[in-house]
């Protein structure tokens, strides 16, 4: 699988209502502290990011909230799917453990099972869906990423 | 376009802002315009492309987050130094207010399109990254510019710019705006139509035709 067929997969997703995607604007910050809450209190949290990194997760998780709020209000394959890839890139350059990934968005479903309205809930767990069965072609391709060629710039003037 | 020269220069360029030296930037960047005396040239094929890699390069952990800033900081003092050069003899009775989306961060860019309207003539007012929207409407309803425009470089900011454009196209259902940035490279048309009565204009090559087709309507047409 490639990064066309992530997409291709992405377009697969319903568009959030706008009542849900106000719902979880107004929830935001909220769902954020949960989820830095439960993260973090993980005695396994530093197996998962690496030592150090521990403000790193809790920047992603607010970026991450703040991002999926963009895509609820407006559904974009191409963008979720670059968008994720970058993330994996970033934090995998970052030494975080490939299981982190799992580990968090099941934990944002958890809390958002809790802490939305059902048809909030039922609306955006697809898009966590999506993105849990695709981990693995997410590390695959950002692991290829992650080693390209040198700098595109300077191997042009080589 | 990017030659083998001026490609040289976008490395030398790249190289110097890893490091620290702004003397030495600066200095490239005046050794490019005497070759290609393009400000715009200057801004997308070396300040554009290098500051492109660098983000590439933080993406990848090869630098830390300070030297991206750093990296930044340079560029921008750059700009500033280079302003004198590009204010135009003729200039025009049309304003422009240039802003970030509310929580952008990234300025360096929008900063190069207050400086094309510059050169066009017009008079800019750089606000940058931070202004919340009630701040920008109330500056808005102070200098009632021609234009509004108005960058976004995280997607991540997408839902802020949702809010942004609902309340300043309420407050000003005629004010022209604007977008760009580098989260558009991959928008679709439906993402931009939720936008409402927006342009947008990805580089800086098609600002300058925009604004060109506002400064001479007739000869544009003709």
């Amino acid at each position: 699988m490639n990064k066309n067929d992530l997409v291709k997969s992405a377009e697969l997703l319903a568009q959030v209502s706008q009542k849900s995607a106000s719902e979880f604007a107004s929830k935001r910050a909220h769902l954020v502290a949960l989820m830095n809450a439960q993260m973090t209190s993980r005695p396994d949290v530093l197996e998962l990011v690496g030592p150090g990194n521990v403000d790193v997760m809790t920047d992603n998780h607010a970026n991450h909230a703040l991002f999926l709020e963009s895509i609820f209000n407006q559904h974009s394959p191409e963008i979720l799917t670059d968008t994720v890839l970058w993330v994996f890139r970033v934090y995998q350059s970052r030494h975080f453990h490939s299981s982190y990934w799992n580990a968090q968005l099941t934990t944002w479903i958890e809390i958002y099972k809790i802490e939305l309205s059902p048809q909030c809930f039922t609306e955006i767990v697809p898009y966590y869906h999506w993105m849990l069965v695709h981990i693995p072609i997410f590390n695959q391709l950002a692991e290829n990423d992650l080693t390209p060629p040198p700098s595109r710039l300077i191997h042009h003037n080589d | 376009m990017l030659n083998n020269q001026l490609n040289h220069f976008t490395c030398d360029y790249l190289e110097n802002l890893l490091i620290g030296h702004r003397a030495k930037c600066s200095v490239i960047a005046k050794a490019y315009l005497r070759q290609n005396p393009s400000i715009k040239d200057l801004y997308e094929e070396v300040f554009k492309a290098a500051l492109y890699e660098v983000g590439r390069l933080w993406e990848t952990n090869k630098i830390t987050v300070a030297t991206e800033h750093m990296a930044t900081a340079i560029t921008e003092g750059i700009l500033n130094e280079l302003f004198d050069q590009i204010i135009p003899k003729r200039k025009l009775n049309k304003k422009v207010v240039v802003a970030c989306v509310e929580n952008e961060q990234h300025q360096v860019g929008i900063k190069m399109v207050a400086d094309v309207f510059e050169m066009k003539g017009w008079e800019s007012f750089f606000l940058g990254s931070g202004v919340p929207t009630n701040e920008l409407i109330r500056f808005i309803h102070s200098t009632m510019p021609d234009i509004l425009a108005v960058s976004l470089s995280v997607y991540f900011n997408y839902s802020s710019l949702l809010k942004m454009m609902r309340s300043l196209q309420i407050e000003f259902p005629n004010l022209q705006i604007i977008i760009g940035g580098q989260a558009f490279t991959r928008v679709s048309h439906d993402t931009l139509s939720r936008l409402g009565n927006v342009v947008l204009l990805p580089d800086l090559y098609l600002l300058e035709k925009f604004i060109d087709s506002l400064n001479n309507p007739i000869k544009i047409l003709s």
